[in-house]
């Protein structure tokens, strides 16, 4: 579904990306995780588009797409959905008319009949049970005034309005307490399908005791350097990262 | 560049504007303090501060012509159950008088309010400005016809009056003069609603006045719907006694020139103020408001929001004057002012002027200017809105601080306008 080819990118004059390959199947969950400032949110963040980043080297296809030809509203409209580290506030926008605006214009898009005021609400309410969002966070301006943990819900909260085949976490587990961990991952795993893709980006393993991947990744230096199956992040957490980025050096050396 | 117009200029132009709102037809005489003033003053130029980005020496040239009496407008906010009265050209056409008699409410045009009751209605409803400003000197000098409203002291009307002034097309010239007079312990709701025909040009200088009692309460809604080449100064004038309260929302939906001066003195304690205002220029329009609060008196609050877009090669003009007189102790004045450029080529100039002689008092201002938030912008996209459909949610939510305080038909009205105008819909 989705092919990352040794991709080089930057931002300014800082390369932060340096030959970075991946692949995921289709239904397929893959954690990726790393120390800081390895380039795990400029991943998530090429994915979804932000113009911020040149892409000097390498390729990204989805379903065989030229990902990179493709702007941010476009990959929307292809499927893909980034759950952001910092949900943005936008005060006089309510969520609910955010997401009919949203929502529209991606079937608009997909030349498709907008969606009737009924089958929305109906939509809103069953996705907004999915992570305990209440009545007032729904009708309130887009994420303004949320507690962390509510931002979070809604990120997930959108991504099932917009049912994606790619959802791309980026640290959606920080700044959670365990509740809200646990709402969250709860939103995530039900929307697991055989269709649907996940790569969530964590700095902890924590977030995977609820999202349990198939592959996780050891992203350092804007590069893949290990990868592995899910007993992997339990090795993380307990041994670090040190050991496979100094293996990694070792063995570049 | 100097702008220097010479005496004889613009002596003329006030020759030809005063004759031609004589020969349509002016109410009462015209103001004696205005017409010395109108004699003695210097005609603006941008080296004064008060007009230093508002340049008046295109209007030197207006040539007023007689507008044809063409059919009467289309009537706005149909759905809306008010009092209306139309005037075309500062001229009365239609309408619905109320008169209670000489007790009682009175809602009319200002000639009819004038021959019944000359003595409940000040002469020359007009403010200081009348003898400090040439334009406001000017509509003081040949006032026309405009709505008169009087509510005596402790009454309520109770259905909203909507005084529409429309510019017929045409290089015309118009000089309304519209009266509120809100007895003590009143209760009324105004709106003043100015277009014009798609071709209108020429001059409207016109004046709302509006003196509010003793705990009285008044909201008026301003909404400003003008296209052509027209050119629109207007003199917003309000008196507030002592705990009344006082709401004004100004909407500019469209306006090729404009320049309102919006003037409110707090006359009595406790008085409380509320004046928000928006405009959304695109084009090479230019509108330009300039707000002046008088705090007077003790323990009043005002409470004063502006906000607007230039777009293309647009300028907008924002001064908000808070004045904090010497006795005003204990005031809280609030004055916020954003704006939004969307265009590399517009501008805004923005400026804020507190003058606080009270030592015991609550000030506050920011102004601001930019851009769309990027990061609002590639989250909205990040959702499959394209950049026009997030464009648009944001000017939306960006506005609606100020329209959303509007009555729910205008607020639509004016949404739809700016819509229409920056080709959102």
């Amino acid at each position: 579904m989705l092919k990352i080819e040794n991709l080089h990118a930057r931002i300014g004059d800082t390369e932060i990306l340096k030959g970075l390959t991946l692949s995921l199947g289709a239904g397929e969950v893959h954690a990726i995780m790393g120390p800081n400032g390895s380039g795990k949110s400029t991943l998530a963040s090429i994915l979804a588009g932000r113009e911020d980043y040149e892409v000097t080297a390498g390729n990204i296809t989805f379903d065989g797409v030229d990902l990179l030809e493709l702007d941010a509203t476009e990959r929307a409209v292809a499927g893909i959905f980034l759950a952001f580290q910092y949900p943005v506030e936008i005060p006089g926008v309510s969520n609910i008319n955010f997401l009919r605006t949203a929502l529209n214009s991606i079937r608009e898009q997909r030349e498709e009949a907008p969606i009737s005021g009924k089958d929305f609400l109906a939509k809103v309410k069953a996705c907004a049970q999915l992570v305990e969002l209440d009545g007032k966070l729904r009708d309130r301006s887009v994420n303004e005034g949320f507690s962390g943990g509510e931002k979070k819900r809604n990120e997930v909260f959108q991504m099932a309005m917009l049912e994606p085949r790619l959802a791309v976490l980026d640290e959606t587990d920080s700044g959670l307490d365990i509740d809200a961990l646990r709402i969250v991952s709860h939103g995530v795993n039900s929307m697991r399908s055989a269709d649907r893709s996940f790569l969530v980006i964590t700095h902890y393993q924590r977030l995977l005791d609820h999202i349990v991947p198939d592959h996780v990744h050891v992203l350092a230096g804007g590069r893949i350097v290990h990868s592995g199956g899910k007993e992997l992040a339990l090795e993380l957490e307990e041994k670090g990262y040190d050991w496979i980025v100094d293996a990694q050096a070792t063995e570049q050396a | 560049m100097s702008e220097v117009a010479t005496p004889s200029k613009h002596a003329a132009l006030a020759t030809r504007i005063t004759d031609a709102c004589a020969a349509q037809g002016v109410v009462g005489n015209g103001n004696p303090q205005a017409l010395a003033a109108l004699e003695s003053l210097p005609y603006p130029t941008t080296r004064q501060e008060r007009w230093k980005y508002t340049r008046v020496t295109r209007l030197l040239d207006i040539e007023p012509q007689a507008t044809t009496s063409g059919p009467l407008p289309e009537p706005v906010l149909a759905g809306l159950d008010a009092h209306v009265l139309t005037f075309v050209a500062g001229q009365y056409v239609d309408g619905e008088i109320l008169d209670e008699g000489p007790d009682g409410c009175f809602v009319g045009p200002r000639s009819v309010a004038l021959e019944r009751y000359p003595n409940r209605i000040p002469a020359h409803p007009t403010d200081g400005f009348a003898t400090t400003e040439w334009f406001a000197a000017l509509q003081s000098a040949a006032p026309q016809d405009g709505g008169c409203v009087i509510v005596p002291a402790g009454q309520r009307l109770e259905r909203p009056i909507l005084l529409r002034h429309h510019m017929p097309s045409g290089t015309g010239v118009a000089q309304p003069q519209h009266l509120f007079l809100i007895g003590d312990g009143a209760t009324a709701e105004g709106i003043i609603w100015s277009d014009s025909a798609t071709e209108a040009a020429g001059l409207l200088n016109g004046a709302i006045t509006a003196n509010v009692g003793d705990g009285a309460d008044f909201t008026l809604e301003i909404v400003q719907d003008e296209s052509g080449e027209l050119h629109h100064i207007g003199h917003h004038h309000f008196t507030q006694g002592a705990n009344s309260k006082l709401t004004v929302r100004t909407a500019t939906a469209d306006a090729h020139w404009l320049r309102n001066d919006l003037h409110i003195v707090q006359d009595g304690v406790h008085a409380d103020s509320t004046f928000h205002g928006c405009y959304l220029p695109n084009g090479q329009q230019f509108v330009d408001h300039h707000t002046r609060i008088d705090h007077a008196n003790p323990d009043g609050r005002s409470d004063e929001l502006y906000k607007g877009l230039a777009a293309d090669r647009s300028t907008a003009v924002f001064n908000g004057k808070i004045m904090v007189h010497k006795d005003a102790q204990r005031i809280e004045a609030y004055q916020s002012n954003r704006n939004l450029l969307l265009g590399e080529q517009a501008a805004m100039y923005a400026k804020p002027e507190l003058e606080i002689y009270a030592d015991d008092v609550r000030c506050s201002h920011g102004c601001t200017t930019g851009q769309f938030d990027r990061e609002a912008l590639f989250y909205l996209r990040s959702r499959g809105m394209t950049e026009t459909a997030a464009h648009n949610l944001l000017v939306q939510a960006f506005l609606a601080e100020v329209l959303d305080g509007f009555r729910e038909e205008i607020r639509d009205y004016v949404h739809a306008v700016y819509a229409r105008r920056l080709g959102w819909s």
